[in-house]
């Protein structure tokens, strides 16, 4: 340790008066209590107190001077293990000294009210955990179990009812984190997002598809399979059908409350892909025979 | 847990009239138990202190009031901020990383 006198900053000569005073401007300005968590304030304080509790007492300060005395070994001795009041301050018994409205949360309009508002409170109920989770299309439609994976690495088991809409929020009771106290566990709300389908477009409960059909299933009418999200069904595609015919399958779309949506099928007339002159021909030569404007649609370009 | 009688005696400079007036301006709150007053250890920290800033830095009693209100609110202050850090530091980290950014952001 360094001189007691250097530390104090007065001269050897000093009085016991110019010592106490230089003792108390230094220990008001490094005073851990009144310097909660600056470690060398602390330090410097420590240094100081040991250096007055021998220079600041006249039978100790002639000891030391007369060298009967050293520097260490005379840190004051009156209580070694008390813990400063900081230590007390700053764990959970210093509350008892926060007094009314020096305390975190107590007014409305304090800095960390709304953060801690709830401490107020014994029983508190577990917040709600919020995720996400995309269900194949076929999936929403029909329902699933699925296996959710958590942030917090929880996995779930959730039942995707069937006929789940895009967006819609599936509550799961108590999985959420738990409550303070006596109070409950939160939610877990899982956002379902419905990935989307190659063949199939969700309007409401009902289900949208095209299916293409050559030249002569449409001007002749056929029996096609075509695909739902209830597996394949046969569709009866009506003599002279056209680009945009729209057939029902009833009850094929989504499952509702009160049975289900429809699926529609809109139609797409397919030319084949090459065709030879004699089909180019024929046609030709009916046109010359029927002719028919496809044009002359209400607001069409005349 | 220990009583008045012994808080005074453990401590030199200390006077028994001087600790009543301290619990009187409710500086120090002990309990009050089988008709004695009892001080545990952060009320006999907390004496200690008194008698370090009156006897030792000369805090008179208007001005300790004043300090022991201010050094009260620094502590709570303190307290508070600590279970915010430790709430901090149980989220996972990408959110931590953003709080910091958002204070470094804002400046402390």
């Amino acid at each position: 340790m360094a001189d007691p006198y250097q530390i104090l900053g007065v001269s050897r000569a000093a009085t016991d008066d110019e010592i106490r005073k230089a003792y108390r401007a230094l220990a008001k300005k490094n005073h851990p209590d009144l310097h909660p968590g600056d470690k060398a304030a602390e330090t410097r304080f420590k240094a100081i107190a040991s250096a007055y509790a021998i220079v600041g007492d006249s039978t100790r300060r002639a000891l030391f001077d007369a060298g009967k005395i050293d520097d260490s070994g005379t840190e004051r001795q009156d209580h070694p293990e008390r813990r400063s009041y900081r230590q007390h301050a700053e764990a959970n018994s210093g509350f008892k000294y926060e007094r009314q409205g020096s305390g975190a949360g107590q007014d409305e309009d304090d800095l960390f009210a709304e953060l801690f508002r709830r401490h107020a409170r014994t029983d508190v109920r577990g917040e709600d955990v919020n995720s996400a989770f995309a269900v194949e299309f076929t999936d929403a439609i029909n329902g699933a179990k699925q296996r959710v994976i958590m942030s917090d690495g929880r996995t779930l088991d959730i039942t995707i009812p069937a006929g789940v809409m895009e967006g819609q929020i599936l509550r799961l009771r108590g999985q959420g984190n738990p409550g303070r106290g006596n109070g409950e566990p939160g939610d877990v709300l899982v956002q379902i997002l419905v990935k989307p389908h190659p063949l199939f477009r969700r309007e409401g409960d009902n289900i949208h598809s095209t299916l293409s059909v050559t030249l002569g299933e449409a001007m002749a009418g056929a029996k096609v399979a075509v695909a739902t999200v209830s597996g394949s069904v046969n569709l009866t595609v009506p003599k002279g059908s056209n680009t945009g015919t729209k057939l029902r399958l009833r009850g094929k779309g989504a499952p509702t409350k009160g049975g289900s949506g429809d699926h529609i099928v809109e139609l797409r007339v397919m030319l084949p892909d090459q065709p030879d002159d004699a089909l180019v021909q024929a046609v030709v030569d009916w046109e010359a025979k029927h002719p028919y404007d496809p044009r002359k649609e209400p607001g069409a370009p005349s | 847990m220990i009583t008045a009688r012994e808080l005074v005696d453990a401590i030199e400079e200390l006077e028994a009239a001087a600790l009543h007036r301290w619990i009187e301006l409710g500086w120090v709150i002990p309990v009050h138990e089988n008709e004695e007053l009892q001080f545990d250890p952060s009320d006999v920290a907390r004496v200690h202190l008194i008698c370090e800033l009156h006897y030792d830095l000369c805090i008179e009693e208007d001005s300790m009031s004043v300090v022991l209100s201010l050094m009260d609110q620094l502590y709570a202050t303190r307290r508070t901020l600590a279970a915010l850090v430790s709430a901090v530091a149980e989220q996972p980290e990408d959110v931590q990383a953003r709080i910091t950014d958002l204070i470094n952001r804002n400046g402390p």
